[in-house]
């Protein structure tokens, strides 16, 4: 319902539905970098103390073939400098580890997702965003741009969408226990807006200050219910006996 | 008629879920071909239901969720071909040299540009020896001041393997900083490129002032010919990008910086295994007296011819379309 806030990315498919999915802003975005740049700095740590705890000191045939491992090394800031962001974007359906676990993902511009190319021109042009120091050239862009794109993802013609965890449980939750009030017998029709308010109540009720559950609850009911002046005070009774008559209120709507 | 929210969902969220279900397996591989028909009609009905919540249910957490789902399937279902062996094969005979032929003014530009810094480092240091201060690091000044190649101490300290990689790197960082600075307008790709050249100009114009010529040339004759090609390939990519900028023709800037980019990285992506192999000769012939430098000369000159026939000529003859 934020959706007035965050901009959306709008896709219409070839099947004729119009998808609309919430861009992901600055804030995500630096999570999953940080998250990211630590999978890779524990990389190294690990990488570090194998070597040198384990291969050189103990069996000393690091310094004959000290080429060959610097030559590894170098390998290895090349693959965790440029590739790692290429190649988990393109195999792991544009998602790095920590965009994986923030919930956010590169896309296309049309929402397709990402190929080698697109993916390469975004990571080789962080170079630029990182200019001159910390990402200020890219957060910059972030802020200015409508979609929050960074000039590798302008360039790429790609974005980040944010993938939320929406529980649908709670349209399909059986009332507590059953109503002293039978819910039936109020005939106002409920909109899916006002559905939809009463169950972001509910979900929210358990973790309410008392007062502010008791006064909200109150207020839904006398919106809601259209009930007698004895049945609304046994409702009213106790936030359970309200929240139970205001679950069944919406699970008779079917 | 609307359905009331909750009747809807329960109706319709086996579905949903059994969608759900599919795409995590596809996403694992794991998918046979009548979950992938069941796949594709689950996802129109899915996307049947989003249009009717869009219509009756605007602005709810289903709506949100539909969205969502659709999004995943359809990107699940109009996924970008897979890069296999054979089209990377394909790229590399036919794409790469194509789109560089198509862009050819752009690599003459940024040719220009880099031999005009070099030509300016090297007339700045011949007319006035102490513009040298100037341009040439320190560390390096003190070398030539010593008569001694630079890349003589490298050698002697490290393995001719970790120079080739360190080298290897150094040169990465250049060509890939000279193609992303086109983003900034094209300034910055033109910036590295007169950077990169006055650098080389007056370095190569402090030797010949200091009798290191025959030294540097030997040096240089193995590898620059190919490298300094790749750096201007990489320019040329940058300029393409900052001319989709300044001048993007009948496209709105953001479509034709997208169609530019894409043909742009081309280049730069072609060069890299050009790069990795000028890389190994660079560490292992250029430095020391294992070669000697009219050998170094002709390798150098082969090379280069080879690259550049490679690039003028893959491709021109086979079918499959202009560029």
């Amino acid at each position: 319902m934020d959706s007035a806030a965050s901009p959306n990315l709008d896709v219409a498919t070839p099947e004729r539905v119009a998808l609309s999915l919430p861009v992901a802003g600055i804030g995500y975005r630096c999570l999953a970098y940080l998250i990211d740049v630590f999978l890779l700095f524990l990389f190294w740590v690990i990488t570090y103390f194998t070597f040198t705890l384990l291969v050189s000191d103990v069996l000393g045939f690091l310094e004959g073939l000290s080429g060959f491992t610097r030559t590894l090394m170098v390998v290895g800031v090349f693959a965790t400098q440029w590739l790692y962001w290429t190649a988990c974007e393109v195999l792991m359906g544009g998602q790095t580890p920590g965009k994986r676990l923030i919930g956010i993902r590169v896309v296309r511009v049309d929402g397709s997702p990402v190929g080698v190319l697109e993916s390469a021109v975004r990571n080789l042009v962080r170079v630029v965003d990182f200019l001159p120091g910390l990402y200020a050239t890219g957060c910059l862009s972030m802020l200015l741009t409508r979609q929050h794109r960074r000039l590798g993802d302008i360039l790429a013609g790609t974005l980040l969408v944010r993938e939320e965890r929406i529980d649908l449980d709670k349209y399909t939750t059986p009332a507590a226990e059953a109503p002293a009030v039978s819910a039936t017998t109020s005939r106002v029709r409920l909109a899916p807006e006002d559905v939809e308010l009463i169950l972001a109540f509910l979900t929210r009720a358990p973790q309410l200050e008392p007062a502010a559950r008791t006064r909200l609850g109150t207020k839904l009911v006398d919106r809601y219910g259209g009930l007698g002046e004895t049945e609304r005070a046994t409702v009213l009774a106790s936030p359970q006996a309200t929240e139970s008559f205001l679950r069944t209120r919406v699970q008779a709507e079917r | 008629m609307a359905t009331p929210l909750p009747a809807f969902v329960a109706r319709r969220r086996p579905d949903w879920d059994s969608l759900k279900d599919l795409l995590a397996r596809q996403r694992s591989g794991t998918l046979r071909l009548e979950e992938l028909r069941t796949l594709d009609v689950l996802y129109r009905r899915a996307a049947a239901d989003l249009a009717h919540a869009q219509t009756f249910y605007a602005g709810t957490d289903v709506h949100r969720f539909l969205n969502q789902l659709c999004g995943q399937a359809y990107g699940a279902i109009y996924q970008p071909p897979r890069e296999r062996l054979a089209s990377t094969l394909a790229f590399f005979r036919r794409d790469f040299p194509r789109t560089l032929r198509a862009n050819g003014a752009f690599v003459a530009a940024s040719a220009g540009l880099f031999v005009l810094g070099i030509l300016l480092g090297a007339l700045v240091v011949l007319l006035e020896p102490r513009g040298a201060e100037l341009l040439v690091p320190e560390n390096l000044r003190d070398f030539i001041a010593r008569k001694e190649m630079w890349t003589d101490g490298i050698l002697s300290v490290a393995p001719p393997n970790a120079v080739a990689s360190g080298i290897a790197t150094n040169n990465l960082t250049v060509i890939i900083v000279t193609f992303a600075s086109g983003i900034l307008l094209g300034l910055g790709t033109v910036f590295t490129l007169i950077n990169n050249g006055v650098h080389l100009g007056s370095v190569g114009a402090l030797c010949v002032h200091e009798g290191m010529g025959p030294k540097l040339f030997d040096f240089i004759a193995a590898h620059g010919p190919v490298e300094l090609s790749i750096i201007v390939i990489a320019g040329g990519a940058g300029l393409m990008v900052g001319q989709a900028l300044i001048d993007p023709g009948e496209l709105p800037r953001g479509q034709a910086l997208v169609l530019r980019g894409r043909e742009a990285v081309k280049l730069v992506l072609g060069c890299a295994p050009f790069l990795a192999l000028i890389a190994v000769v660079e560490g292992f012939v250029s430095p020391g007296d294992f070669f000697s430098s009219w050998m170094k000369a002709v390798l150098g000159l082969a090379l280069g011819a080879l690259f550049w026939t490679y690039l003028l000529r893959a491709g021109r003859n086979e079918p499959g379309g202009t560029s």
